[in-house]
């Protein structure tokens, strides 16, 4: 029997399985593997032909690495990878921090009604669009009629221009992060939480463990799968900025922009005006490959430590 | 070959199969002779602008017509102002299927999207069905918009010259009994500024939001990068504007007026001054104008809006390609596309259809060539501008009947600026236009709303400009102008 014949004979044991995972297969064919094809287009100099999309891609000339030298040609490369790599680190360590002290403490408060209040209000921030979240921030610190500018006054403080300011920015951009995103992830913890089965916590208390005990000896251990899983996710984006982030909430001020440029905002205002398809290609393709070898790397750390806990 | 790389190669396969059938599906060929009035061609068109409500309604009055004159119908689509750019961008690289397209100099950029070869090349078109577009513009538009040497697109026959006025909020200028007629300079305009300022403290004394450029007599090479030649330069020399006294004094003019409080502390970041317009709490603020172009601002914000010259009226680039139509490059249909913009800018009939909608409906007529809008208009009010010949369209009744005299002696008083003709091609040095991109970005908002101290920033600005690469820009751009200036002696 060829490997052909083994082939059929488990996609009919598997068959139910398999439908189940067809969508999603279907979907990431269509959308992630098919258009992986357009990463030659970082390497052409692309011009339009008339004959269509794929004509255009062939019929380009090649260009080797030069559509990736806007990206490392000036001093701004340092600057923005920095800000790019710093920046996640501190959203990935924080976000997991207080996510999983949120996810803890809203676990123990008895009151479920009070509960659900809390996390509603934590989960809401997730769903505002950054847009949305800008003008929250700037109602907060504009010049004259912000709030954090009368207070200011009130104390006889004079008001300070935030906008063109850069010395606050970085504690402002990783405190407006986590007011977005923690409240979802803690959920996510919180999910996990429920899932532990009570009658750990059960035994513990016989034995006389105390709350912060059973946290540390129960509670913990037992997300740590989940911890390791989520945060390799996390690493395999450091190379990634939430745009919206970096771009609306300090209003593309450029005098803020020592603290703000990312990798996405800077290819953002390079080519918005060219249009220059290639470079914007090879500019998605190092911050691929770069998510690549890190999500690798950690794994591989992760491995030798806990096998079980590794994502593959 | 074992196991693991058949299957590789299995899924390639696969994966090489379903990206022809895709393409496939996408790439109809040519078919054979249609276009008559039985059997009309569709042109699709995208053209910016607020979509408006009865576009489908109008344009189905509007293939009636063109179908029985040239044999086609048209389906227009209209993309938001802000939108457009990236939107044709994105669809000419793809390779959608478009037949006309608005272009320009400031919106999904002429040049460079015709050096990309998103639109087709038109010199025959031109000459074989364009030759109404060839008797009714003024030369002087097709020949600025030439690319080496050839035409791309067809540029809307309105107000070939660029002046820059001060507009002011009639209001406060009655008010305080304010004489405008002295202003010219911008240093010229402070002691009005200073009255407003004293005065009407919920007034902003001076409108700037961080599109604001500051008028200096220089030509630029590439709108908002600082490299210019003077107006009245004679060695055809590129320069740093930032470098330039007339820059540096304007420059240190607007941090004073910013430090005076005459200009909105939130000016760097603010992205129009639309909100302002509409409430009228502004006094003085600077725009590009044309012959009754004070009409046009009074009526569309609704208070009477004067204005005093603040530079002399030039034919510029950026003037000569204000307004264009171009057939797409992948055009099933270009010869059809060519008819109908002939059409589009020679007939008034089709002309006042696509700009007022139809009539009884949207707009009724009040004389020979006068119309005046009706209720329904609110749902068809296009940009006049921007779909081709303005001088074909139907007066206001507030306009004075030598309307389009005026524009004719406006454009030919209007001087040629240096550059007029000369487009940079930018390919051999995309890199270092990226890179100086950013530093545009990061330094010009915050230098021409005069937030910052140019004594401090200008120098900084221009530290990173050249280590950004400005001089190899520059450089290259001097090389093409004076090959430029030596083959059209």
């Amino acid at each position: 029997m060829g490997a052909f014949g083994r082939f059929f004979k488990n996609m009919n044991r598997n068959a139910a399985m398999l439908v189940m995972v067809l969508p999603a297969t279907l979907w990431f064919i269509f959308f992630s593997y098919l258009p992986m094809a357009g990463m030659i287009i970082a390497f052409k100099e692309y011009r339009y032909s008339r004959d269509g999309f794929l004509a255009s891609i062939i019929e380009s000339k090649w260009v080797g690495l030069q559509n990736f030298k806007f990206l490392f040609s000036t001093n701004d490369a340092y600057i923005i990878t920095r800000n790019t790599v710093v920046y996640n680190i501190f959203f990935i360590v924080l976000g997991l921090v207080i996510a999983v002290a949120m996810a803890i403490m809203l676990a123990e408060i008895t009151n479920k009604r009070l509960a659900k209040v809390y996390q509603t209000g934590m989960f809401l921030p997730y769903f505002l669009s950054w847009v949305i979240v800008g003008y929250f921030v700037f109602s907060f610190l504009s010049l004259d009629r912000g709030v954090v500018n009368q207070v200011a006054g009130w104390f006889g403080i004079d008001p300070m221009n935030w906008y063109s300011d850069p010395t606050y920015w970085p504690i402002i951009i990783v405190v407006v992060f986590l007011w977005k995103s923690v409240g979802y992830n803690s959920v996510i913890y919180l999910a996990a939480i429920m899932g532990i089965d009570k009658s750990l916590y059960e035994a513990a208390m016989i034995d006389g463990a105390n709350k912060w005990q059973q946290i540390r000896n129960i509670t913990l251990p037992m997300l740590t799968p989940l911890i390791t899983i989520l945060t390799l996710l996390a690493i395999g984006k450091i190379f990634y900025a939430d745009f919206g982030l970096f771009y609306q909430v300090p209003r593309d001020s450029g005098t803020l922009y020592s603290v703000t440029n990312v990798i996405d905002t800077y290819v953002y205002r390079g080519l918005k005006s060219t249009g220059e398809i290639g470079m914007s290609t090879a500019a998605g393709l190092y911050q691929s490959l770069i998510g690549f070898v890190l999500v690798i790397t950690s794994n591989g750390i992760v491995r030798k430590f806990n096998k079980d806990n590794a994502l593959f | 070959m074992g196991r693991k790389t058949k299957s590789f190669t299995a899924a390639l396969s696969l994966l090489l199969v379903m990206s022809i059938v895709l393409s496939a599906c996408g790439g109809g060929k040519n078919e054979s002779s249609e276009g008559t009035a039985e059997k009309p061609v569709e042109l699709i068109w995208y053209t910016i602008g607020t979509p408006q409500k009865d576009v489908n309604k109008v344009m189905e009055e509007v293939s009636k017509y063109t179908a029985e004159k040239i044999g086609v119908t048209v389906k227009m689509n209209m993309i938001d102002w802000g939108d457009y750019s990236q939107k044709l961008q994105v669809m000419t690289a793809s390779g959608e299927a478009v037949d006309i397209m608005f272009t320009s100099s400031w919106a999904f950029d002429y040049v460079q999207s015709a050096r990309k070869g998103a639109f087709m090349q038109i010199d025959d078109l031109l000459k074989e069905h364009g030759q109404g577009i060839m008797e009714t513009l003024d030369p002087a538009f097709l020949e600025g918009s030439k690319i080496d040497g050839h035409n791309y697109g067809i540029p809307a026959n309105k107000e070939l010259p660029a002046q820059e006025v001060w507009r002011f909020n009639k209001q406060y200028v009655d008010k305080y009994k304010l004489d405008t007629s002295s202003v010219y300079t911008l240093e010229s305009l402070e002691p009005l500024l200073k009255t407003i300022k004293e005065n009407e403290p919920d007034v902003y004394p001076f409108a700037v939001d961080k599109n604001q450029m500051p008028y200096v007599p220089y030509d630029y090479v590439i709108e908002k990068l600082p490299m210019a030649v003077s107006l009245d330069t004679t060695d055809y020399k590129i320069v740093n504007v930032l470098d330039t006294p007339e820059m540096k004094q304007i420059l240190s003019t607007m941090h004073k007026y910013y430090k005076a409080g005459y200009i909105p502390t939130e000016a760097a970041t603010m992205d129009s001054m639309t909100d302002v317009q509409t409430t009228g709490k502004w006094f003085a603020d600077r725009a590009t104008s044309q012959p009754f172009a004070d009409n046009l601002w009074s009526a569309s914000y609704g208070y009477p809006v004067v204005s005093t010259p603040a530079s002399e009226a030039l034919i510029y680039n950026w003037s000569v390609m204000g307004s264009m139509q171009a057939i797409s490059a992948n055009s099933k249909y270009p010869e059809k596309a060519m008819e109908f913009l002939n059409l589009l800018n020679t007939d008034p009939v089709l002309r006042n259809m696509v700009d007022s909608g139809i009539e009884g409906v949207h707009y009724k007529k009040a004389g020979d060539n006068v119309m005046e809008n009706l209720d329904e208009s609110k749902n068809y009010d296009m940009p006049t501008f921007s779909l081709g010949n303005v001088m074909l369209t139907y007066l206001n009744t507030t306009d004075p009947t030598n309307k389009w005299e005026e524009f004719k002696k406006f454009n030919d008083a209007g001087v040629q600026a240096p550059l007029l003709g000369f487009n940079f091609d930018t390919s051999k040095v995309t890199t270092e236009i990226a890179s100086v991109n950013n530093v545009k970005e990061e330094y010009w908002a915050a230098l021409m709303t005069g937030t910052v101290d140019p004594e401090t920033y200008l120098a900084r600005a221009n530290e990173k400009f050249k280590a950004a690469g400005l001089d190899k820009i520059m450089a290259e751009a001097q090389r093409q102008l004076d090959e430029w200036r030596a083959a059209n002696k």
